[in-house]
């Protein structure tokens, strides 16, 4: 009975992480001003295992190209960097949020609406790799 | 409880460290040069249209990901603060100036309508854009295109507020969290009106 179980429960969660360290959470596309050809996907990622990660790249299904940047205020003036690799280590979170890391999404196929899906597959230094799925929605700001 | 004490006095220490500043009023108030912008929707932005009331201008371009739509976003909820506080006169219209027109001039009009129906996005001649841009303390550089063809562009991060006398009093500043920039714009205001007074 047990494995039929953990087969079921396999089958329902096909990107169920048993074989991965890494899991991803909060994953969204803000969605996008009309016509814009560049945009932004954020998520938070945790390491449970029990070695380091490296986040070397990533893909977006439906964009010509997505790549992990981080903005930076310098001295008041506001600048973007490539993220080469991000080594997140065992146990440790990190955020992709608004003002801060990102991933860049760029040339959309077609424009999303709210309610889509983005797919996204994170590469690590180690060959593997982690598929997360981003709703479009309209983010809602506010103190 | 020592603990809770030594806490507490921490906290107290602490605060005005922490305590955010959305904005900086200008010592003295600086004229702006003469411009003009259009945004292929039929609406305008000069020196006119500056008059009568409060505007706030942030500089950027429509290629980038993730400052402009969050200082956007941040923006369109300072304005619903704003309309808590003061006159429906009295809430400052949201100006977004591309610094990139040879990318943004074809799409630039309905930008700023995304983020709320009464903002307006506009771009226009490289000589104007340097004016606005001297005139408010401000800066922006076009950054080398990357292998894709894609190129970065520099802005600063602070916003300009400008009074309805047409003149640049105040900047506000990254985080822009809604309710301090709100109270931020609400006290300039008041100041502004006594010292007009």
């Amino acid at each position: 009975m047990k494995p039929v179980l953990m087969g079921l429960v396999a089958a329902c969660f096909p990107a169920a992480l048993w074989a991965q360290d890494i899991t991803a959470t909060e994953a969204v596309v803000p969605l996008a001003p009309p016509g814009v050809m560049t945009h932004a996907a954020y998520l938070t990622l945790h390491n449970t295992g029990q070695g380091s990660r490296t986040l070397i790249g990533v893909q977006a299904a439906g964009y010509a190209m997505a790549h992990l940047h981080s903005s930076e205020d310098k001295n008041g003036v506001a600048t973007m960097s490539v993220l080469h690799g991000l080594e997140i280590d065992a146990g440790q979170t990190v955020t992709f949020e608004q003002g801060g890391m990102h991933i860049m999404l760029m040339h959309p196929a077609a424009p999303l609406s709210e309610g889509a899906e983005v797919a996204l597959t994170l590469q690590f230094a180690n060959g593997e790799t982690v598929e997360v799925t981003a709703p479009v929605k309209r983010l809602g700001y506010g103190s | 409880m020592k603990q809770l004490v030594a806490f507490l006095l921490w906290m107290i220490a602490a605060a005005p460290v922490t305590a955010q500043v959305q904005g900086v009023k200008l010592d003295e108030p600086v004229e702006l040069p003469a411009f003009a912008f259009e945004n292929g929707i039929g609406e305008t932005f000069n020196a006119g249209t500056l008059q009568d009331q409060w505007t706030i201008v942030m500089f950027g371009f429509l290629s980038c990901p993730d400052v402009c739509p969050f200082t956007m976003g941040n923006l369109e909820a300072t304005i619903a603060e704003m309309g808590l506080r003061v006159r429906p006169d009295n809430v400052p219209k949201v100006v977004f100036l591309s610094v990139d027109p040879d990318r943004d001039a074809e799409l630039i009009g309905t930008y700023a309508k995304f983020f709320h129906p009464d903002f307006q996005s506009f771009t226009g001649d490289r000589t104007d854009i340097d004016a606005l841009i001297e005139a408010t303390d401000s800066f922006y550089r076009l950054m080398a295109p990357d292998e894709d063809g894609y190129y970065e562009v520099q802005h600063s991060s602070s916003v300009s507020v400008i009074a309805p006398d047409g003149t640049l009093r105040a900047k506000l500043q990254p985080p822009f969290d809604p309710g301090l920039t709100a109270e931020f714009l609400t006290q300039l205001q008041i100041q502004y009106r006594r010292e007009a007074s």
